[in-house]
């Protein structure tokens, strides 16, 4: 460590000190921390205290360290009218930034809008929730499905493609965006099939897959088991087409061995993307949190980012104050793990996606990367 | 070939569910709503099976005997005080697969496991390709059948079952410790439980709540096959065909719910229909 560097630390210990003086600005956290996002939640979790660690290491947003409200909204409805109600009117929060399900994020939304704070939403959906106070900073249909269906028809030379997902808003939404997309791309969907959520029996569904010809397989189902169970029933029926997974994470690809070889995944971050950003990120979750480390991930990433947006547009604005935050919010920019993220289409943010494929190991391997991939037309009236 | 092929597939993996609690049912008159949370654990013997590298078929012994140490101890401390209040008993049982799940949740976190397959692969039948692993099914679904006509029929205890099935009073007045007979044929459900645990593993995702959903359907195929084997093994066929064929030529999210539908149906009109057949 040079003599700068000391002096640079000093100083922001310093700063730190004076800091803790001041009132924190407060982050409200509803995240699902029960229910279906409890698998996935507690890395959201923790690269939120990665980041607030991080900003008030530095000094804090205009001299005030930021302070994390987490609270469990059941990854639903009822529990985040709960979670959005104590934290925006009990605690008092300045913000609130968060992955969560759609039921959960609809529910919140008129909490939001009657609490009047800014809401940065930090999960892929399936699009078009506009409200003044929400800004997402994650992937919707329009950026995560080309990547899949170029390569598909571009590389792979698939003209029929077939459709499988799990009967719930986010997995329709998916499938039909893919649907629209893969026949304005020229090719044909033979055949479009769901279960409901928690329907773990593919048998019918994967004999019209093989009985319809199909030469791709596309899905988008609820993460966890209804995915699992429908790719160990794909593969031990003898599908071996090349299938594009629209739920699948990196994670769960690893945890999922052999069956999930072979396996495109569409996503706006991988573990191996290849910037110092990127690398300095893992470095500092993995120093923080050790042997508890959670794979950060395509929802935590983004979670760790929006708080740095949040900060920059708080500089920006001069103050906590909804207005001016709002007013800033998609002029802001901030460099993170995922390279450039600024949310200035529409209250929804321009993002660079990976297809990956994964290896036999687990590992998922990058097989291109489509620079700034626009999120359409999300919300024109906004 | 191939609708035939997963109708009777369908009805295997349906009556390997069921068979551990048709057997509770038949002899005991109660209903083992722990019946799910004994298959999950049997689904976690191939996990641990698998994450001590062992072989996989090593799991169905270890599944089959946990299944029923468990299911023993259950039967003495737990069932055993309420055989003359059976809605007691459905709540009890409840209550304890509750625990039982919330205790894997404990131990092995609620993220889905995987376990090594049994086998891979598919096979040509008559022209057509079908996962191996399916087929391999219905043998197990047979030989499960086989093992208990052959149990009920051919050996003492299931001569001593059948009279306690027949009238309880008697068989105790001719001298068959019927406490004993309880408690075997409790621990024989559970232990089967467990082993259908282990053979769903493949085709499933293993997690703290994957016995549920399965504990409806056998509910259900139960409340219609009365006592009997062989009408269990007609209400699956007939149910698992009718829930493929609206699979694949109506919708699978109707075909999600076409066996507790007809269920209901059946009952409702002829409650002992299956019984009797």
């Amino acid at each position: 460590m040079n003599s700068k560097a000391i002096l640079l630390t000093i100083t922001s210990i310093m700063l730190a000190t004076t800091a803790h003086a001041a009132d924190p600005i407060k982050i409200g956290v509803p995240v699902g921390l029960s229910g279906a996002n409890s698998v996935v939640a507690p890395s959201v979790v923790q690269a939120a205290e990665l980041a607030v660690e991080e900003i008030n290491a530095k000094g804090g947003v205009l001299g005030r360290p930021l302070a994390l409200e987490i609270a469990d909204d059941a990854s639903g409805a009822a529990g985040a009218q709960k979670a959005f109600d104590s934290l925006i009117f009990q605690k008092e929060v300045n913000a609130v930034i968060s992955m969560e399900t759609s039921a959960a994020r609809n529910a919140g939304l008129p909490i939001v809008s009657k609490g009047n704070v800014p809401y940065i939403y930090t999960s892929f959906y399936e699009g078009r929730s506009c409200n003044k106070n929400l800004f997402v900073n994650a992937w919707v249909p329009e950026q995560q499905v080309p990547p899949v269906v170029d390569n598909f028809i571009g590389k792979q030379g698939a003209k029929k493609f077939f459709l499988i997902g799990s009967d719930y808003s986010f997995g329709r939404g998916m499938l039909s965006f893919a649907k629209s997309y893969i026949e304005k791309a020229g090719a044909t969907v033979v055949g479009e099939e769901y279960l409901p959520m928690d329907g773990s029996d593919w048998t019918a569904i994967i004999s019209k897959v093989k009985s319809a010809g199909a030469d791709a397989i596309i899905t988008s189902t609820a993460g966890g088991a209804p995915n699992v169970t429908l790719t160990k029933q794909l593969r031990s029926a003898g599908v071996n087409l090349p299938y594009g997974n629209l739920a699948v994470d990196e994670g769960t690809a690893k945890s999922m061995g052999g069956d999930a070889n072979g396996i495109f995944i569409s996503a706006s971050y991988v573990t191996g993307i290849d910037s110092p950003e990127n690398k300095a990120f893992l470095a500092a979750m993995t120093k923080k949190f050790g042997a508890e480390l959670r794979t950060p991930n395509d929802l935590s990433v983004p979670q760790y980012e929006a708080i740095y947006l949040y900060k920059a547009a708080v500089e920006k604005a001069g103050s906590v104050d909804t207005a001016a935050v709002l007013k800033a919010l998609p002029t802001v920019s901030y460099t993170g793990p995922r390279g450039v993220i600024s949310m200035s289409k529409q209250h929804h943010a321009p993002l660079t996606m990976y297809l990956g494929q994964v290896q036999k190991d687990g590992s998922v391997s990058v097989v291109q990367s489509y620079k700034d991939v626009d999120p359409g037309n999300q919300c024109p009236n906004l | 070939m191939t609708l035939l092929l997963d109708i009777i597939s369908t009805a295997a993996i349906l009556f390997i569910v069921a068979a551990g609690l048709l057997a509770i049912f038949g002899v005991l008159k109660i209903i083992n709503f722990a019946h799910g949370a004994w298959l999950t654990v049997g689904a976690y013997c191939a996990v641990v099976t698998t994450e001590l590298g062992l072989n996989p078929w090593f799991a169905l012994p270890l599944a089959f005997i946990l299944g029923a140490l468990l299911g023993g101890l259950t039967e003495r401390f737990i069932v055993r005080p309420l055989y003359r209040r059976p809605l007691d008993a459905i709540l009890a049982t409840w209550g304890l697969g509750i625990v039982i799940g919330q205790l894997i949740t404990l131990w092995f976190g609620r993220d889905v496991h995987f376990t090594t397959a049994l086998m891979q692969g598919t096979v040509d039948v008559l022209g057509t390709s079908y996962s191996f692993y399916r087929l391999f099914a219905v043998l197990a679904a047979l030989a499960i059948g086989l093992g208990f006509a052959f149990l009920l029929d051919g050996t003492r205890l299931g001569l001593s079952a059948q009279a306690v099935i027949m009238n309880e009073a008697l068989a105790r007045a001719l001298g068959i410790d019927t406490e004993k007979v309880r408690l075997a044929t409790f621990m024989a459900g559970a232990g089967l439980a467990a082993l259908a645990g282990v053979l769903l593993a493949p085709m499933t995702s293993v997690d703290p709540n994957m016995g549920v959903p399965w504990l409806t359907g056998a509910f259900m195929l139960v409340m219609v096959a009365g006592t009997s084997f062989g009408a269990l093994a007609v209400a699956c066929l007939l149910f698992g065909a009718a829930q493929v064929v609206v699979s694949t030529f109506l919708s699978p999210i109707l075909g999600g719910i076409t066996v507790a539908v007809l269920c209901a149906i059946t009952l409702r009109i002829r409650p002992k229909w299956f019984a009797r057949a």
